[in-house]
């Protein structure tokens, strides 16, 4: 009969087992241990980006310009989002308003939703229906447009409501999937430059000549590209019409 | 084609054909080599997802049983030998995995400046 010793679980272990069980078990809880502690430390910081329902619900009343993705240039704020601000808009989920805010292109409308900010940047998701986004009384200011020439620019292609806060991490080639079905549900898209362009670093994109981000473009999501663009300064937002044949990744 | 359409489009061909190889072998392959499978069809479905992934394995203990290659024996013997091998290459194979995605991911290019090439209407 065999001397090798053979563990069976209702009884003690064998003599010779037991400091190689015992080994076994401290490599594997130590090793997973490190193996996760490696593995989270190597990833890039999420940001400061979230969704600030601390900050309640918040109703002001804009011009919405289709650009051709939804932006409303606010006409009477409140205590946080002051007049002559301009900012992204999008459903709850992976969805935009394009449908909603197409018919109020270049009326006044009163919003109202909550808000995901990430440093300079914000958006509202709005509520739904009418009670998110409705036609409202009064004159409609003229809303500046100031092109400000043709710009090479490096960063990174992301869909603005997970980059403003909705995910964490909301950018990067981890995220790149849920950017790309943010995308083509009509999220607006924003380019996040290395350094600060005319004093932000976050763009919205565009195609040229103001259409919708190409789906060349897409492929590039969440990569680090360098392309070219001509930037109109629309109210308070950069928008920048990007080239995608010069788009070029990074090293 | 690049790198993406090409895996998804061996996925795909992996899978069709392992469709192929589960419709063949559970409706007629099972019935020839295992007596005990025979009028006994409820637990079949259960193993399409199986046949999915290893229908290469499938394929070859199937030839082996039915061409009596194989021992008498064998056919009652999980094939154990080659599974230590397979555990170490796949545990090695998630750590290089791991580190190549790590080490030729790309770094964030913060160097690189903001070019101004023409001047706007409204500057």
């Amino acid at each position: 009969m065999s001397e090798k010793p053979f563990f069976v679980g209702y009884l003690p272990a064998p003599g010779p087992l037991r400091m190689f069980l015992l080994a076994a078990c401290v490599l594997l809880i130590a090793g997973l241990g490190t193996a996760g502690y490696l593995m989270g430390a190597a990833q890039d910081d999420p940001g400061p980006g979230a969704f600030r329902f601390d900050y309640g619900r918040q109703t002001v009343t804009g011009v919405i310009e289709m650009t051709p993705y939804p932006v409303l240039h606010v006409v009477e704020g409140n205590d946080r989002i002051m007049p002559g601000d301009s900012f992204m808009m999008t459903a709850a989920g992976k969805s935009g308003v394009d449908s909603r805010a197409m018919p109020l292109n270049g009326q006044l409308a009163q919003v109202s939703g909550i808000v995901l900010e990430r440093g300079d940047l914000y958006m509202m998701q709005l509520r739904g229906g009418r009670n998110g986004l409705r036609a409202a009384e009064g004159d409609v200011p003229e809303i500046p447009t100031e092109p400000q020439g043709r710009w090479q620019l490096s960063g990174e292609i992301c869909d603005g409501k997970c980059l403003a806060g909705a995910m964490r991490p909301g950018r990067g080639l981890a995220h790149k999937a849920c950017a790309n079905l943010c995308l083509l549900g009509d999220v607006p898209p924003i380019f996040v430059s290395t350094q600060p362009v005319l004093g932000s670093e976050f763009l919205l994109i565009t195609g040229p000549g103001g259409t919708r981000l190409p789906r060349a473009a897409y492929d590039y999501v969440a990569q680090f590209i360098t392309a070219e663009g001509e930037i109109t300064k629309r109210g308070d937002l950069l928008v920048w019409e990007i080239d995608t044949d010069t788009i070029e990744v990074t090293e | 084609m690049d790198v993406a359409q090409a895996l998804v489009m061996g996925m795909q061909t992996w899978g069709i054909v392992g469709a192929l190889v589960a419709a063949v072998f559970l409706t007629i392959g099972i019935d020839r080599i295992d007596e005990d499978a025979r009028g006994a069809y409820a637990f079949r479905p259960l193993l399409i997802p199986a046949v999915l992934l290893i229908w290469p394995i499938i394929l070859w203990r199937w030839w082996q049983i039915e061409s009596e290659r194989a021992a008498w024996a064998a056919r009652y013997r999980a094939v154990r030998a080659p599974y230590g091998l397979a555990v170490c290459l796949m545990s090695i194979g998630i750590v290089v995995i791991v580190f190549t995605g790590l080490s030729v991911r790309q770094t964030w290019p913060a160097g690189i400046a903001p070019v101004q090439l023409t001047k706007g209407a409204s500057q």
